[in-house]
């Protein structure tokens, strides 16, 4: 090439190469918009559901003197079991409002008056005499639980500014209210129900303890179903079965499965398990086993993944000294690619911990409020929870809502958290 | 036996042909049998018209060839030429490949390798394998060799391992570099000590023939050469055979050679001999580096 | 080009083996003319030529050392294996026998100075005649020997070899020739002792050549003939590989 050539190349060159540079520039500032914009996203939906829903983890108490009297409890004063776990407890927070407040006089206002505790309040002294019958007779102080529009308007989540008719709280409730307030006797404490007791129409009273050990159950049963089916099946379909039309077929109809719509799992699951096998509706083992159908296929393509990923020369360097072919797959192939199946089981059972759909078919959309004790009793888990509440008409259920999302999102991370450090901590370089 | 087929090594002149010389015109006539002596003395593993075939592919064509008690035989020839196949069917390591169908006969010490009533896991452990990669398991020095005497059950106390162990690590010349550090893992060590410890491996079930395919190709000139000072060694207590990519590797390493062509053996013959005079042209051809 | 040392992938040796190869055709060149001018001195009793064919002798030298570096390098760099390293030893075989093939040379030029340079009595020219008939003879041995090597040709090279049991002839014959012209005049015994030392040079540069056909049987059938009988040498080239 000749000089001249040469220089008439490097113009060429420079010339196009501003063009290259800015295309390459913009194309950078566009992917970091985007990345931006999901950020932004994940960040507004961090913020709403937090900000609506840090209150649920708070509850408003009242303090109230409580007179333990024996003959609105126990008449007969025989401390019988019976006698004492159906008193009349409510008679005795009622007794103890109108000591608070002498002036309220008519039997509406009275109402009023005793709405202000919670429905729960007398369960809570019920359980405490039931514990220590020798309570009764004395007098204590106690924090009982407010009602959820008392609870919301401590929470400033009721404007006492307003009028009067557009709020659900009257001004005579609010001037009560303003008096304890005055005397310290109404404080907002940790709410221990909401984490740990089962649903209810009172928003107060309801919890996310039933959903999540619905959940628990539902996530064991996936699991002990799931792993040890997902993985017997990746390593025959991976080492052992022969490569022909069948195991084709069989491959392409496992990647089909993880891409079909969960709901049909939860129709398969109901005519199947429940109306077919007549297995309990509602309960944590039909939800498992939905849940499995559903988290196979992702366990299996992962599990093959990390199968795969396991070079060649690990599995002739056991056959190579005289290791049987399954010898050479449990004592070396597979353990290495444990930590991959792993991963992909977590990411599976993540997934099923946040399904709704397929459970809704076969009943864990219940309402229940017992928290159940064991994969057969009647259950609902976390996402269908949320997803009953945030139908609820109360406004003390919107932040119950998204308190329960906040715990849900927090499972999950977890998960996730797990699942990449799992990777990170056994990713293996060949 | 087969014969030795004449054929022309090199160019020869008009005036020796005319002096009543009658060279192979044709090239590819003389390949339907193998130049030079298949057989030795006192062997150990005797192949018979072996074919392979992949698929319809047939990847080894009627290939016979012994291996000798205490020799090293080299194979070399050119990418796809069916020496590897060959080496992987002396302890039937193409079992592995589905569409793998091997023809003809193999014995191992007049025990026909192939026949349907072996086990081909003890088979493995007499006939042992040194792969191209160094692969040691991703565990500790001491489980890499001692995986071999566990799954075979050939120890019956902790002490007894321990002494396999050490016995095959010296024979590898690594155990002097890793005796303090049995516990790390076995992936944690050089290139060249990493294949020295699949030959530790190796040789740590008493394998009576030891199959290397290219193991160097992945390694250092220095490493290299410690694994050739082993294999030098190790010829005097086992027979190996090693597919090698380097024929300078061939005639350092090697007492025989056979040069394979297209899925054929082409030659083969003392190593002396075919790097100094080659008796056919493809022989001469390649190691010379004229290959077309 | 020749065909021992094509066809290589690398292009580039082919290149170094074919210039090692011209090498030796130019150090033949260069001693076969150092035999003839030094025959050629003899002849025309001229006592320059024959100081330049001495003079001369360096050059060879010189084209000695620049093949055996040659050599070296080659076996270094490119470890030559079957053909190419019987082509590579072959010719640092040959280049050393045509070293001493002008080494010869200038022994018979030394020969020309001690006869004509200086008052001393020449010899008679009937004294030389062996002298001039023999190094036309083995000249021409030296040149088929080396163009056997150029061409692989294992007749030519045969012939040379054979060439050199009529050279050991002519010696013989010689000798006994010159024995008696000693008897019919004894000065010329001093003359006499120098025309035979010639003699015995020209005699060794036949050998040298039979060598040379010998390297070309190594080179060509692999097996080393130097030190075997001509029937055997014959049995070789007519055995078929």
């Amino acid at each position: 090439m000749s000089k001249q050539e040469q220089i008439r190349t490097m113009d060429r060159v420079n010339a196009t190469l501003k063009q290259r540079y800015g295309r390459e520039r913009r194309f950078r500032r566009f992917g970091f918009f985007a990345v931006l914009l999901g950020l932004t996203f994940v960040g507004l939906m961090f913020l709403s559901i937090i900000s609506k829903g840090y209150s649920a983890f708070q509850q408003t108490r009242i303090l109230m003197d409580i007179e333990f009297t024996e003959s609105i409890i126990d008449p007969a004063g025989e401390r019988e079991y019976a006698v004492l776990s159906s008193a009349n407890y409510a008679g005795l927070i009622k007794q103890s409002l109108r000591a608070l407040y002498p002036e309220v006089k008519g039997r509406k206002e009275k109402r009023e008056l005793y709405a202000i505790v919670s429905n729960g309040a007398p369960l809570v002294l019920r359980e405490k005499v039931l514990a220590d019958p020798a309570l009764i007779g004395t007098r204590t102080q106690l924090w009982l639980p407010a009602d959820d529009d008392i609870d919301m308007l401590i929470k400033g989540h009721i404007d006492r500014t307003v009028p009067e008719s557009e709020r659900r709280i009257k001004d005579n409730v609010v001037a009560w209210i303003e008096k304890l307030e005055a005397d310290q006797k109404i404080e907002k404490f940790f709410n221990l129900t909401f984490l740990t007791g089962g649903d209810s129409r009172e928003p107060e009273l309801a919890g996310i303890g039933g959903a999540v050990m619905g959940s628990l159950y539902t996530l064991i049963i996936t699991l002990l179903l799931s792993f040890p089916m997902g993985v017997a099946a990746a390593v025959y379909l991976e080492e052992f079965a022969p490569r022909n039309r069948w195991t084709d077929l069989v491959e392409v109809n496992i990647n089909n499965l993880a891409a079909v719509p969960s709901i049909v799992f939860g129709l398969l699951g109901l005519a199947v398990f429940i109306n077919f096998f007549g297995l309990p509706r509602s309960a944590p083992l039909v939800g498992g086993m939905v849940l499995t159908l559903m988290t196979l296929p992702t366990i299996i393509i992962a599990s093959r993944a990390a199968l795969k990923a396991v070079p060649p020369s690990i599995r002739e360097a056991a056959l190579g000294v005289g290791a049987s072919k399954m010898q050479a797959v449990f004592h070396h192939v597979l353990p290495l690619s444990m930590p991959g199946m792993l991963t992909g089981t977590i990411i599976g059972m993540a997934q099923a911990l946040g399904e709704t759909a397929p459970l809704l078919m076969i009943g864990m959309v219940a309402f229940i409020v017992d928290i159940p004790g064991g994969a057969m009793d009647p259950a609902t888990v976390l996402p269908v929870q949320i997803f009953l509440w945030a139908d609820s008409p109360e406004r003390a259920f919107m932040e119950k809502t998204s308190a329960a999302i906040m715990v849900l999102l927090g499972f999950l991370i977890v998960m996730n958290v797990l699942a990449v450090i799992l990777r990170k901590r056994f990713e293996r370089r060949w | 036996m087969l014969s030795v087929t004449p054929d022309t090594a090199i160019a020869v002149p008009a005036s020796v042909i005319a002096a009543g010389f009658s060279p192979v015109a044709d090239e590819s006539r003389a390949i339907n049998g193998t130049v030079g002596d298949i057989t030795v003395a006192d062997p150990r593993m005797t192949a018979r018209n072996v074919n392979v075939y992949y698929g319809d592919k047939l990847a080894i064509n009627n290939v016979s060839l012994d291996i000798g008690k205490n020799e090293v035989v080299a194979m070399i020839g050119p990418s796809g030429c069916g020496k590897s196949t060959f080496l992987r069917c002396l302890n039937r390591m193409n079992d592995t490949i589905d569409i793998c169908r091997v023809e003809g006969e193999i014995r191992l010490d007049e025990q026909d390798i192939y026949d349907s009533s072996l086990d081909v896991v003890p088979l493995r452990a007499q006939v042992g394998m040194v792969f191209q990669k160094p692969n040691p398991f991703p565990k500790s020095i001491y489980d890499n060799v001692a995986y071999g005497p566990r799954i075979h059950g050939l120890t019956s106390s902790k002490s007894e391992l321990d002494d396999i162990v050490e016995e095959s690590l010296l024979k590898a010349g690594l155990w002097d570099e890793v005796k303090d550090r049995l516990d790390e893992t076995g992936t944690g060590l050089s290139g060249g000590q990493q294949q020295r410890l699949c030959i530790a491996r190796t040789i740590a079930v008493a394998p009576e023939v030891i199959l290397m395919d290219e193991p160097c190709s992945a390694l250092d000139p220095i490493a290299t050469a410690r694994v050739e000072e082993l294999i030098d060694e190790l010829r005097e207590q086992y027979t190996i055979a090693i597919v090698t990519h380097s024929m300078q590797q061939a005639a350092r390493v090697s007492q025989r050679t056979a040069y394979f062509h297209l899925g054929e053996l082409v030659e083969v013959g003392k190593t002396d001999d075919i790097f100094t005079n080659p008796r056919h042209r493809l022989t001469e051809d390649y190691i010379t580096g004229r290959f077309g | 080009m020749n065909k021992m040392t094509d066809g290589h992938i690398v292009s580039s040796y082919n290149k170094d083996l074919n210039h090692l190869h011209q090498l030796v055709i130019q150090l033949k060149d260069l001693a076969c003319k150092q035999v003839l001018e030094a025959a050629h001195s003899l002849i025309e009793e001229d006592v320059d030529v024959a100081k330049t064919v001495i003079v001369g002798d360096r050059d060879i030298d010189a084209l000695d050392i620049k093949a055996d570096e040659e050599i070296i390098r080659l076996i270094a760099k490119r470890q030559p294996v079957a053909r190419d390293l019987r082509e590579i030893m072959t010719v640092a075989k040959i280049v050393g026998d045509l070293e001493r093939i002008g080494d010869q040379a200038r022994r018979l030029a030394h020969l020309t100075i001690r006869f004509y340079d200086g008052d001393a009595n020449p010899p008679n020219h009937h004294l030389l005649d062996d002298l001039i008939k023999m190094a036309g003879f083995v000249n021409l041995m030296v040149e088929d020997a080396v163009s056997a090597f150029d061409e692989l040709d294992l007749e030519l090279a045969l012939d040379v070899i054979r060439r050199d049991g009529v050279v050991g002839d002519d010696f013989r014959s010689a000798l006994r020739r010159l024995s008696t012209f000693i008897m019919e005049d004894s000065r010329s015994v001093g003359h006499m002792v120098d025309v035979v030392l010639g003699l015995r040079a020209l005699e060794r540069i036949g050998g040298h050549a039979k060598n040379i056909s010998r390297y070309v049987v190594f080179l060509v059938k692999g097996k080393d003939v130097r030190h075997e009988s001509l029937e055997q040498v014959e049995a070789e080239i007519a055995r078929r590989q």
